[in-house]
């Protein structure tokens, strides 16, 4: 099995010197191929920090982050822009659709930024959505449709690239538990297809769906984690 | 994908977002289309204004004409022996005063009137008579309508033939046409031989016409009211006209004329020239104030579409940093980001302009049409609006874009 993620010594610090937060105090930590790991703590203890930068939304202080092989710390903003466009999919707790765009423009917008054709764009789009079991809702807008199927739209729209890693911040954190729990069933079976998945999530009951759990506690990784 | 495959792509793409976007795009696009009709509009009122005054000036026989005129140099004590002696403004100083640039002047003409009794079988009337020389006709814009102009031998041997102004003729032949007609002036008899194309002009549309009094005219060659009912045997003249279509070279011959006649005149300013210098200023003075016309409406109007512009941006920030961000997270680039607003913008402006070219022609017929002026629209008009609302679209738009390529993934998510 080869190696998604792998971070030594990563650290992060906001601020000058006087009022520095060090958010992250180096962490090492792998996630491998085709797994489904949550990533749990508390709030404050520098989780979104850290899937920010597992995101190559943000850039590390210090330390080492190789993604899919690949060593990510230091690169430009538009490299990283390219790594998020085709190795990492994003799921976030607030769905983060774009409102005025439908559906299936939503879904192909990943796409485009890899240069695919129109044409080609679009059936692979109303495929994804076909997965996720909302092809029939394609044509309308985010607002049209409820929270699950929000979400649905969003898992549709990560996949897009077929990325080396889907990362879910808090994904059933605006869901009630009914739809909540079918989206985690969505993860599953994903998970199920090969997927390599990090859940980030401050609920230890959704961290329990996961395979492996690892728990940050101010800016470390807890040494009490393990399998479940 | 080619490059312009993928301008095409982005263009589509643009204008995917305009539609999704509708009323902050069309916010946008109506701050260029004011713009353009502002600027195309004061273009255009400018113009046909600039137009309609040059049509007056043509009209008149146009800008070109240098004119030498008689002064009366004593008004009330005793003439000097030398002022008596003087011969006044002759035909010897228009033929001296085209040979000085006869490369520059277009026509020589003089002038000599008398006022006399007029006679035909339907009116007797006190009129003035206009004597006229060769060039006389085009450059005061007169035409003749019906019969002939003077010819050569006319002019040099005195004829007695004259041509009317409309006026003129319906006074003194009411019924049937007056050519050949035979009107007696002093004591001279004269056959018409032509009459005058109707002289109108009106600076607006409910304006009495200010070239009434032209068609009052009576013209019969200078020579024969040299020699048969004014004249002297001087040969003296009323006016001596140059027709120089150069500004600048008429400046320097005006000098050089004046020079010379004083010295025919035996150091006497005993005439008068046309201020040419005075004429200069006008026209430039003119230009001028067009300009400033220009100048500031364009600013104002792409101030105001600027503002418009910017106004929108500042309303739909939030919206927009959410928007940049999750595009971000998708994978776009600083750089994609920039040319996506770049592109949005650019074609808001170009659509916004179209209309605002449509907007403006309207414009300027409302506001030409209430006047009553006739419209003059000239391609550099429509292109200097377009180009200046393209420039100031690129301008307005290159700030947000780079404020908004240069948002930070992480920070533009969480933005509320």
């Amino acid at each position: 099995m080869s190696t998604i993620i792998r971070t030594q010594g990563l650290t992060k610090i906001y601020g000058a010197n006087g009022t520095a937060v060090h958010a992250l105090r180096g962490i090492d930590f792998a996630v491998e191929k085709g797994e489904f790991v949550a990533l749990i703590g508390p709030s404050g203890s520098g989780k979104s920090t850290l899937m920010a930068i597992l995101g190559c939304l943000d850039a590390p202080t210090g330390g080492t982050y190789e993604l899919d092989g690949h060593a990510v710390h230091g690169l430009s903003g538009g490299e990283l822009a390219r790594i998020r466009n085709g190795k990492i999919g994003f799921v976030f707790q607030s769905y983060n659709l774009l409102p005025k765009a439908s559906i299936l423009r939503n879904v192909e917008l990943p796409m485009l930024y890899a240069g695919l054709g129109r044409k080609e764009r679009r059936e692979r789009a109303l495929a994804l959505l076909e997965k996720v079991g909302i092809a029939d809702k394609a044509d309308k807008l985010p607002a049209a449709l409820s929270g699950g199927q929000k979400q649905r739209v969003a898992v549709a729209r990560a996949l897009a690239n077929e990325p080396a890693l889907l990362l879910a911040d808090e994904p059933t954190g605006a869901l009630d538990s009914r739809t909540g729990a079918e989206v985690l069933d969505l993860f599953r079976e994903l998970h199920a297809q090969g997927n390599t998945l990090l859940l980030v999530t401050h609920d230890p009951s959704i961290a329990a769906q996961a395979e492996r759990r690892v728990e940050i506690r101010d800016g470390l990784i807890a040494p009490a984690a393990g399998a479940a | 994908m080619t490059s312009s495959g993928a301008f095409r792509e982005r263009l589509l793409e643009a204008w995917t977002e305009i539609r999704e976007n509708l009323g902050r795009a069309s916010l946008q696009a109506l701050g260029v289309m004011l713009g353009v009709a502002s600027v195309l509009g004061g273009f255009s009122i400018s113009d046909s204004q600039r137009q309609r005054a040059e049509q007056l000036y043509v009209r008149l026989g146009g800008l070109d004409k240098l004119n030498v005129q008689p002064r009366a140099v004593v008004s009330d004590r005793q003439p000097s022996a030398l002022q008596q002696a003087n011969l006044g403004l002759r035909d010897e100083d228009a033929i001296d005063g085209g040979g000085l640039r006869p490369d520059a002047i277009q026509g020589v003409s003089s002038q000599k009137n008398a006022r006399s009794r007029v006679v035909s079988s339907y009116a007797d009337q006190d009129r003035s008579i206009t004597g006229i020389g060769g060039d006389f006709i085009p450059a005061n814009g007169y035409e003749v309508e019906a019969g002939r102009g003077f010819s050569a031998t006319e002019l040099e041997a005195g004829a007695p033939v004259a041509i009317l102004g409309t006026e003129a003729a319906a006074t003194f032949f009411p019924s049937g046409s007056a050519l050949g007609q035979v009107l007696r002036i002093g004591e001279v008899p004269v056959t018409v031989i032509g009459t005058f194309q109707e002289r109108v002009f009106r600076f607006r549309e409910d304006q009495h016409n200010i070239f009434r009094w032209r068609n009052r005219i009576i013209a019969v060659p200078a020579s024969l009211v040299q020699r048969r009912m004014n004249g002297d045997a001087y040969r003296r003249v009323d006016r001596i006209t140059f027709r120089i279509p150069d500004l600048k070279v008429m400046a320097g011959f005006s000098k050089q004329l004046q020079d010379l006649v004083r010295a025919n005149h035996r150091l006497q300013d005993d005439f008068r020239l046309d201020d040419v210098q005075a004429r200069i200023r006008r026209q430039n003075g003119q230009g001028d104030v067009y300009d400033l016309v220009f100048l500031l409406s364009g600013v104002l109007a792409l101030v105001g579409g600027g503002i418009v512009n910017v106004n929108i941006q500042m309303a739909s920030l939030k919206e927009r940093v959410r928007e940049v961000g999750v595009k971000m997270a998708l994978g776009a680039s600083g750089r994609e980001i920039f040319k996506t607003f770049m592109t949005e913008a650019l074609l808001l402006t170009a659509m916004g302009g179209l209309a605002g070219l449509v907007m403006g022609v309207g414009f300027s017929w409302i506001i030409t049409h209430s006047i009553g002026i006739p419209l003059a629209m000239t391609p550099a008009s429509f292109l200097w609006a377009y180009a200046l609302a393209a420039v100031s679209g690129f301008l307005f738009a290159l700030y947000p874009a780079w404020k908004a390529s240069r948002l930070s993934p992480m920070e533009a998510l969480r933005y509320e």
